[in-house]
């Protein structure tokens, strides 16, 4: 349960391998704990995929230009 | 590249503040002219208004236009998941109305919203990178004016993005 009012608790469900290799991380120090594995891994992919589609946007705006029929 | 000169475009627009202002901050406003018709809705003539009035003012004849926000259900839905703000949701209601119009906005999450809800977006970079298409400004002047863009725009644009985009014009936009 949550206990950060600006929290939430999400539940799911994870291989028991993909959570052993998680484990693993923690295990050698690379994070304190498996929730701060994930919320790290969860902000990286929200940068990424920001970026991914900052990326797609401009590409359709250089088609759109350069190569439009409109 | 287009011929020179195509004629007047058959298109319109529904504009958002974000290309007003921004090309009202680099002085191309009038590349709005090359459309059809540039709707304009109310919410989002206030908030040009509010942060560069001269973007209203210009020559370009902007056609303002009276909208109420959708109260469809899915459109709600994703107005609050993409934390819309009013103009963004007024522009994209206008766009209810004529789907075959394309929505001018440099806001992800609008044109993210577009795509949702099957319109067609473009940003200031599209706006820019057409008017040499159309023969409304050289292959040079663009480029001069996308290197210039981290200095006169509040237009946030990725450095490697920018090169990107300029590596590709100066090295033949026609070719690709």
């Amino acid at each position: 349960m949550a206990t950060n009012p600006e929290s939430t608790t999400l539940q799911t469900e994870v291989p028991v391998r993909l959570l052993a290799e998680l484990q693993s991380l923690v295990d050698a120090g690379w994070f304190h704990s498996v929730d701060e594995l994930i919320l790290d891994a969860l902000r990286r992919f929200l940068d990424s995929h920001r970026e991914d589609l900052m990326r797609g946007l401009i590409r359709e705006d250089v088609e759109w230009g350069l190569r439009g029929t409109d | 590249m287009g011929s020179p000169w195509d004629g007047l475009s058959q298109l319109d627009v529904v504009c958002d503040a974000g290309p007003l202002i921004h090309l009202a901050e680099i002085e191309l406003l009038e590349l709005l002219s090359d459309f059809k018709t540039v709707f304009v809705p109310v919410q989002v003539w206030e908030e040009a208004e509010r942060h560069r009035p001269e973007a209203l003012s210009s020559a370009v004849r902007l056609q303002k236009v009276f909208i109420e926000i959708s109260f469809d259900s899915r459109f709600q839905t994703l107005a609050r998941t993409l934390l819309l703000d009013v103009g963004e949701q007024a522009a994209l209601s206008l766009m209810a109305n004529q789907p075959a119009s394309v929505l001018l906005t440099d806001d992800a999450a609008a044109r993210l919203a577009a795509k949702a809800l099957g319109y067609r977006s473009h940003g200031t970079i599209g706006i820019l990178l057409r008017s040499i298409r159309r023969g409304l400004r050289s292959q040079a002047e663009i480029s001069s004016v996308l290197r210039s863009l981290p200095f006169r725009s509040t237009l946030h644009i990725r450095q490697s993005f920018l090169e990107a985009i300029l590596r590709e014009l100066e090295s033949g936009p026609g070719e690709g």
